[in-house]
């Protein structure tokens, strides 16, 4: 960082600051890559049911002929969710044939990780001052010319995805990205092409200077960012995310946690007398809350008590009411103790009694 | 949990006779810790639900309690034609519309077999005939499965006739060069779909991507063990079922009334027949139909399976309260729109069986209707059928909650 003037100072500044940042850009969208797939892999316990495997037409086996009433075809349940794929419906993989999207998108994936990884490592000093020599000066601007390559290579697909696939999004920080790819994704995949560029000749990592020399040095590097996230239409999207929460008929709350807080509740206080088993006999959502019903003895004779339970985090509201059943009522749930056979039952109780 | 372990199953026809029973009785059951609100006149007559120790007062019993059990589940869907048309014929709960099999068939009259017996029905000169494409009435062969819908106001005058109508919804498992397998839900089961080759073109128009993964929906001729398709029921969505698009954050609760469209399904049993399914089951319950991966829209509030949802047809003006039968596990996943009157918001709000969709003023080509669903509850004053009140979807404080 040396120079006579402003606009050399400056100039060397902005070389300086931008191998830290693209390496900062390139590992962050690898890492929102990996998180879609790693929540779609925590997501496969939760009920989802599979898209089976290519059939053999498409694996580019021999194809058969095969009767439409034929019951059985191979690929059930337990494969591998389609949301898990690196390349689900988004950027520009969505371009090539099926079979090469899904390598194509994890060798994207690496290749972002490794880049960003040699662009910091190559940039480490021999030494800790302003000014020393790059460690592996070759190869930081192999680095750095690789990193501007990449650059324009998206920035090309993207130009291409826009014209072919206009419904898809860039998919550059995984779901973040899922808005179709405008003019601001392009601007901004020339922009770090810009910033790869110029930082070719940049020196090794130093601390900046105290003083004017440190203020400068940061707001030249506040600006760049501010810049890249205005052409970033993530960033919108992500702000909103972290701000928001469901309307509590959208909110997904376990069923223990209903259970829990009914049993906290002074409306179970008041009917755990009368209620005759521990399990509940039905259990419904509607809209904000959730129904508990449990058999119970009024006056003697067999009845239910209803619970209706908020869906709320916090001071959730409980409501309680009594029915009697009468004996034409065949499906009642008699006010005896649990069947014994029921194991299930038995099961989901210790279980609700442990949260 | 009861629910949560599935003794209770999450669709009524998944579910035993006791289990239906209950599902039955959640109405009532609601009604009593959260008492509808009341009529303006005096409504509540010598059928009136008792209700009472809501909230904060103490245990009171309530009596006759059992009695209403029966107005829930299947048969609790209640008409009301809000400017639609009113239309007495037809059995069960489908007013104007006759199913059957077709025993004989002449160009003024057909004679079906319906669960009631046998019956004769007479097409007027505009009647029209669906069997792949609209035929003469003389196409109708015996054997033909019919849906009937019946002139406004006659029994035995046929207005409409959709003759072996099916559809298949759902993820496109396999192809052969003219055959596919869908994957429908988990208890629904795959369907085999013939494609002929001269229906192949017309197609691919809308369904451009037959490859494995991606969704699909056919409306063609039901054979025995497959469906041959002949038209296309939507358009394609671009993504596959797995790369359904994240729905977006939204503020505020759902509105009051959700508007989308309105689809059908065959019927997978009696218990099915006189429902709607909805796409937004509560996860909870582990229903055995969760909906496929992919959160799409639009934003449906949770419900159960039993609770009332009161669908409006937005192009007749006729309005069913209709309890929830089941899931719908690829609605979610299609945000399509339908322009059978008007352009509807995006997303599938409810999929109801076909008679249903038929006694709604649906034509099952078509495939949809503009529609908009909201939460029904009984009435306190009538709680049978017809005795539906339209609620809201969007959540309200609670009145006189204790902790």
């Amino acid at each position: 960082m040396t120079g006579s003037g402003l606009p050399a100072t400056l100039l060397a500044d902005l070389q300086d600051v931008q191998p830290p940042i693209i390496a900062g850009i390139l590992i962050g969208a690898c890492l929102a890559k990996l998180s879609r797939v790693l929540r779609s892999i925590g997501w496969r316990g939760g009920g989802f049911r599979g898209v089976a495997p290519p059939g053999p037409a498409e694996r580019g086996g021999a194809r058969r002929r095969r009767v439409p009433s034929e019951p059985a075809i191979a690929g059930g349940p337990g494969v591998r969710p389609p949301g898990a794929a690196l390349d689900a419906g988004l950027g520009p993989t969505q371009l090539f044939p099926l079979r090469l999207r899904r390598p194509l998108a994890m060798v994207m994936c690496a290749f972002e990780m490794s880049l960003g990884l040699a662009l910091l490592v190559t940039e480490l000093p021999v030494g800790t001052r302003a000014g020393t020599a790059l460690w592996a000066p070759r190869a930081a601007t192999g680095a750095r010319i690789a990193a501007a390559a990449f650059f324009l290579v998206a920035a090309a697909a993207l130009v291409e995805l826009r014209e072919r696939r206009p419904d898809l999004g860039c998919g550059c920080f995984g779901d973040f990205s899922t808005r179709p790819a405008g003019c601001r994704s392009i601007a901004r995949a020339a922009l770090l092409t810009a910033s790869a560029l110029i930082s070719i000749q940049s020196p090794a990592l130093y601390l900046p200077p105290r003083g004017h020399g440190a203020l400068l040095f940061l707001g030249i590097a506040g600006t760049e960012l501010a810049v890249i996230a205005a052409l970033s239409p993530e960033v919108s999207g992500a702000l909103v995310r972290l701000g928001y929460t469901d309307a509590c008929e959208l909110r997904r709350l376990p069923a223990d946690r209903t259970l829990a807080t009914l049993r906290r509740s002074r409306q179970w206080r008041k009917h755990a007398r009368a209620i005759t088993t521990e399990m509940p006999v039905d259990m419904w959502r509607e809209l904000c809350w959730r129904y508990v019903v449990f058999p119970c003895r009024q006056d003697g004779k067999n009845a239910e008590v209803v619970f209706a339970v908020q869906v709320k985090r916090r001071r959730p509201m409980v409501q309680a009411a009594v029915l009697l059943l009468t004996t034409d009522w065949p499906h009642g749930a008699p006010a005896a103790s649990v069947p014994a056979q029921n194991q299930s039952r038995h099961e989901a109780m210790q279980l609700s009694r442990r949260v | 949990m009861v629910v949560q372990r599935g003794d209770l199953a999450c669709c009524v026809r998944c579910a035993g006779l006791t289990a239906a029973g209950r599902l039955a009785r959640r109405h009532l059951l609601k009604s009593a810790v959260h008492p509808p609100a009341a009529e303006p006149s005096g409504q509540a007559g010598a059928g009136a639900v008792p209700v009472a120790g809501a909230a904060d007062a103490a245990a009171v019993p309530v009596t006759g309690a059992a009695g209403a059990g029966a107005a829930g589940g299947a048969g609790a869907a209640g008409a009301d034609t809000g400017g639609g048309s009113s239309q007495p014929a037809g059995p069960a709960g489908h007013p104007g519309v006759l199913t059957g099999t077709v025993l004989d068939a002449s160009p003024q009259i057909i004679t079906l077999y319906s669960p009631d017996g046998e019956r004769r029905i007479a097409l007027p000169p505009g009647a029209s005939v669906w069997k792949g494409r609209q035929v003469d009435p003389t196409a109708l062969e015996s054997g033909d499965t019919v849906v009937v819908r019946m002139v406004p106001g006659q029994r035995s005058l046929a207005d409409r006739i959709w003759a072996n109508a099916g559809r298949v919804t759902g993820v496109l498992i396999e192809r052969d060069r003219e055959s596919m397998l869908i994957d429908e839900g988990r208890t629904t089961g795959r369907q085999a779909v013939l494609i002929p080759p001269h229906v192949m073109g017309r197609l691919q128009v809308r369904f451009p991507r037959l490859e494995p993964g991606y969704l699909v929906d056919f409306i063609g001729l039901r054979g025995r063990g497959y469906l041959e398709a002949l038209v296309p029921a939507t358009s394609q969505p671009t993504y596959r079922a797995g790369e359904a698009p994240a729905r977006a954050p939204a503020r505020g609760h759902s509105p009051g009334r959700i508007a989308g469209s309105a689809i059908w399904h065959e019927h997978a049993g009696p218990a099915d027949e006189e429902g709607v399914r909805y796409p937004a089951l509560d996860p909870e319950t582990a229903c055995q139909e969760q909906p496929l991966a992919g959160s799409g829209c639009p934003r449906l509030p949770y419900l159960s399976v039993g609770s009332l949802l009161r669908v409006r047809n937005e192009c007749t003006g006729t309005a069913r309260a209709l309890p929830v039968t089941g899931c719908a596990p690829t609605a979610q996943i299609f945000c399509d729109r339908c322009v059978t009157c008007g352009t509807s918001p995006r997303g599938r709000i409810a999929d109801l069986p076909m008679a249903g969709f038929v006694a709604m003023g649906g034509d099952l080509e078509r495939g949809c209707f503009n529609a908009t669903v909201a939460l029904g509850s009984l009435s306190p004053g009538s709680p049978g059928p017809g005795s539906v009140a339209a609620g809201s979807l969007s959540a309200g404080p609670a009145s006189a909650g204790r902790r």
